[in-house]
């Protein structure tokens, strides 16, 4: 025992071992190759087969979690996750951080076809519907029953947006609506006391809240999102206000060529580029903190990080009206992809019920800005207080009983939100005419829209 | 008998060696060409192949619809619009490193003080991450806090909206794009110059040659082939620049920063995610670049002088 045994880096090489390594590295490099072409087209029509057991029974059982990536809404987030992870002992969530949305989704993508997905994931208004129709997310109904989970609960809206054909596949978590912020301060210095009730009223106020240094402006008076600020999700409360739209529920009529539609982007490109009381932004929450612009329309889950960082008063008011008043909803649910074993499923579930609940669900809603997807949460004690303490998250609330889900167009169709961001960003920014804008994106729509229309009509 | 025998022997002899030579060969090429297989052959045969399919990345399955992908991408209005900003990108970038590039080089390679030291200045930038550098140029180019702003509100000029402007923001890009890659180019030339003999200098001196015409025909011809060299990578990586436009405009204002090989970005992982079609955008990419190449060691390599 006493001679000392030799280590891999001890060992000397000889020619022959030397060679084997070599045979093995181009073994493996020829392997790798061959890796994602040759592999076994999978049936396109039935869902990845989960395993049943992953567990001993009793042991815990270890859910991944893709959450929200960067600032408030990430501590946040991952705050919620150590509180379940701490209240209980059965299930343990790791939280991962992939990116925003659109990043998000590009990696569960990949890492559907590479096996390597999370169990549940958290994927946008404009994503859940596209993985749904890729069959990667599982129906969640035995899992809600044997939870005891009740949809009574949910605002039925919001609930109802992930469902098809009585089947849950997608539940609310970190919703959210468009708000007008405003800073108060400036409006006050100006001689305004309260926000716009409507388009009209704001286009008087706009020059009083200006201010130049020469002909460079110094603050704007609105800020606009851009294509990389989701502009089509806040245009689209616009045109709703103006009379029209981008499509119907079933892609069978598109109406960004109606008068109303046309003018509502005319009045936005007038807004920067004719009366100049505005400016386009690819961030108007920095903008916004940064006192560049007096007001400006973003998330509701924009306001935790906005009251954190801004150095002013801050008011939030409803959508300003101009023939109707428009808001629609938005953010982010929860979804358990199809490669979760029936146990991580189930656990997801535990967390979703904790996540969405009264103690979680209020926590993460009451930092962040996001909407409470409970009525039951809303009307917590723990709510009244946070209210009184924080009344710009109140006329969020109030807003959500007029607010109704979005144009197909913009979630329905694969890259429906950029085709129509892109558009606006010609019309507002490009000086291109509206109408012939629209049309040219109404065609690119259609084109797109032709295979999601199919599976709209039946699905549900 | 004897004599078949013999010859039978050293024929087996022979392929015994030739097996060895065989062998020999293939194991200081197999690894090689292993790697190049898996990272280069195979997904430009795997790209060919997607541009011809509707692929699905859900279920990695894909079904075959002719020149579907192809007809979709060359119809596209906005397809016109990205070849167009690619050539002014490529054309725009190429020229002017080329030129400031050399005209740097010629000033580091006198006998300065702390020449040494800006030699290396000069060439950080070439050392530092892409993302990095167009965050720090987006504060630069800000339209109402950034730093052109504040340096010539003294001289009472009103610079461009750069990034929000569909007609500065390409000049936006190529300035940032020149300045990241100024250093290399400026490296390759100063070599070059330390590498043409003073004899021929002398030699121009005697006959009488001033400054201008020494350096028409001793430096010019003398750098020819780093000239060809740079000029070559330069255009490929030109057309791979992708840190620098994804940070600083995501493509935009309008479409206005937007060149194939982002282009193939939004396609194959952007929200329109069509891998067909960002298998044709890569298609063409390749075709462009090896039709450039081709041309480049064809024309100009004619026209370079290598020393000895």
């Amino acid at each position: 025992m006493s001679r000392k045994q030799k280590t891999v880096f001890e060992t000397p090489i000889s020619r022959r071992r030397l060679l084997r390594g070599i045979g093995f590295g181009a073994g493996a490099a020829a392997l790798a190759a061959c890796g994602q072409g040759a592999a076994p087209a999978a049936p396109t029509s039935a869902p990845v087969a989960a395993p049943t057991v992953v567990s001993k029974p009793g042991s815990v059982v270890e859910v991944v979690y893709w959450g929200f990536s960067g600032g408030v809404n990430e501590k946040t987030d991952g705050e919620v996750a150590a509180k379940f992870n701490a209240a209980q002992k059965d299930v343990k969530v790791t939280v991962q951080v992939q990116g925003n949305y659109e990043e998000t989704a590009n990696k569960l993508t990949n890492a559907l076809a590479a096996k390597q997905a999370p169990d549940m994931c958290l994927l946008s208004d404009v994503w859940w519907f596209k993985f749904m129709r890729a069959k990667a997310l599982q129906p969640m109904n035995d899992y809600i029953t044997a939870e005891k989970l009740n949809p009574a609960e949910f605002v039925d809206s919001l609930w109802n947006e992930g469902v098809r054909k009585g089947v849950q596949y997608w539940i609310p978590y970190a919703r959210s609506t468009p708000l007008f912020y405003y800073n108060m301060d400036m409006y006050q210095a100006a001689g305004f006391s309260k926000a716009p009730a409507t388009w009209a009223e704001y286009v008087d106020m706009a020059p009083k809240l200006i201010k130049k240094e020469g002909d460079t402006m110094k603050v704007s008076a609105f800020a606009h999102s851009n294509g990389a600020s989701y502009n089509a999700w806040v245009f689209m409360c616009t045109a709703w206000q103006f009379g029209g739209g981008y499509s119907d529920m079933a892609l069978t009529k598109y109406m960004l060529t109606d008068p109303e539609t046309v003018r509502a982007a005319q009045f936005m490109a007038d807004s920067v580029n004719k009366a100049k009381w505005a400016h386009v932004t690819a961030d108007p929450q920095k903008d916004f903190i940064s006192g560049l612009c007096a007001s400006a329309i973003m998330s509701t889950g924009s306001l935790g990080g906005v009251l954190k960082d801004a150095q002013f008063k801050v008011g939030t008011a409803f959508l300003p009206m101009e023939k109707n008043f428009g808001c629609c909803t938005g953010g982010s649910g929860i979804g358990i992809l199809s490669t979760a074993p029936k146990e991580k499923a189930q656990a997801a579930m535990k967390f979703i019920n904790y996540m969405t609940g009264t103690e979680g669900g209020a926590y993460f809603s009451q930092n962040t800005g996001y909407m409470p997807v409970r009525k039951t949460t809303a009307e917590a004690e723990s709510y009244k207080a946070f209210f009184a303490k924080t009344p710009q998250a109140k006329t969020a609330v109030d807003q959500l009983p007029k607010t109704r889900a979005q144009d197909a167009a913009r979630v329905f169709i694969p890259g429906g939100d950029q085709i129509i961001g892109k558009g606006l960003e010609r019309i507002v920014i490009g000086k291109e005419d509206a109408l012939t804008v629209w049309k040219d994106i109404t065609a690119t729509l259609e084109k797109e829209g032709e295979p999601v229309k199919k599976d709209i009509a039946a699905l549900g | 008998m004897t004599q078949s025998l013999t010859s039978r022997m050293s024929f087996s002899r022979l392929a015994r060696r030739d097996w060895r030579e065989w062998l020999t060969f293939l194991l200081f090429v197999g690894p090689n060409l292993a790697l190049f297989f898996a990272f280069t052959y195979y997904p430009l045969l795997r790209n060919v192949l997607l541009s011809f399919q509707d692929y699905n990345t859900f279920t990695d399955t894909g079904e075959f619809i002719g020149l579907t992908n192809f007809k979709d991408v060359f119809t596209d209005s906005q397809t016109s619009v990205i070849m167009r900003n690619t050539l002014v990108f490529t054309v725009a970038v190429v020229v002017i490193i080329l030129t400031l590039g050399l005209l740097v080089a010629l000033l580091l390679n006198q006998k300065l003080r702390m020449r040494d030291a800006v030699r290396s200045l000069v060439f950080s930038p070439t050392v530092l991450a892409g993302s990095a550098v167009a965050v720090v140029w987006i504060y630069i180019f800000d339209p109402r806090n950034g730093l052109i702003l504040q340096l010539l509100k003294p001289l009472a000029i009103n610079p461009p909206r750069w990034l929000y402007d569909p007609a500065w923001a390409m000049i936006a890009i190529i300035i940032v794009y020149v300045w990241k890659n100024l250093g290399y180019a400026v490296v390759i030339f100063v070599a070059g110059l330390q590498a043409i003999p003073n004899d021929l200098y002398e030699a121009a001196r005697v006959d009488g040659a001033n400054a201008m015409q020494r350096f028409r025909n001793v430096t010019i011809p003398g750098l020819s082939p780093v000239t060809f060299f740079l000029a070559v990578t330069l255009v490929l990586n030109s057309f791979q620049a992708f840190d620098l436009i994804r940070i600083m405009t995501g493509g935009g204002p309008v479409n206005a920063t937007n060149v194939l090989i982002y282009r193939l970005y939004e396609l194959g992982f952007g929200t329109n995610t069509s891998v067909g079609r960002a298998s044709v955008i890569g298609l063409v990419l390749f075709v462009i670049m090896l039709i450039v190449t081709i041309l480049q060691l064809r024309l100009l390599e004619r026209r370079v002088s290598y020393a000895n």
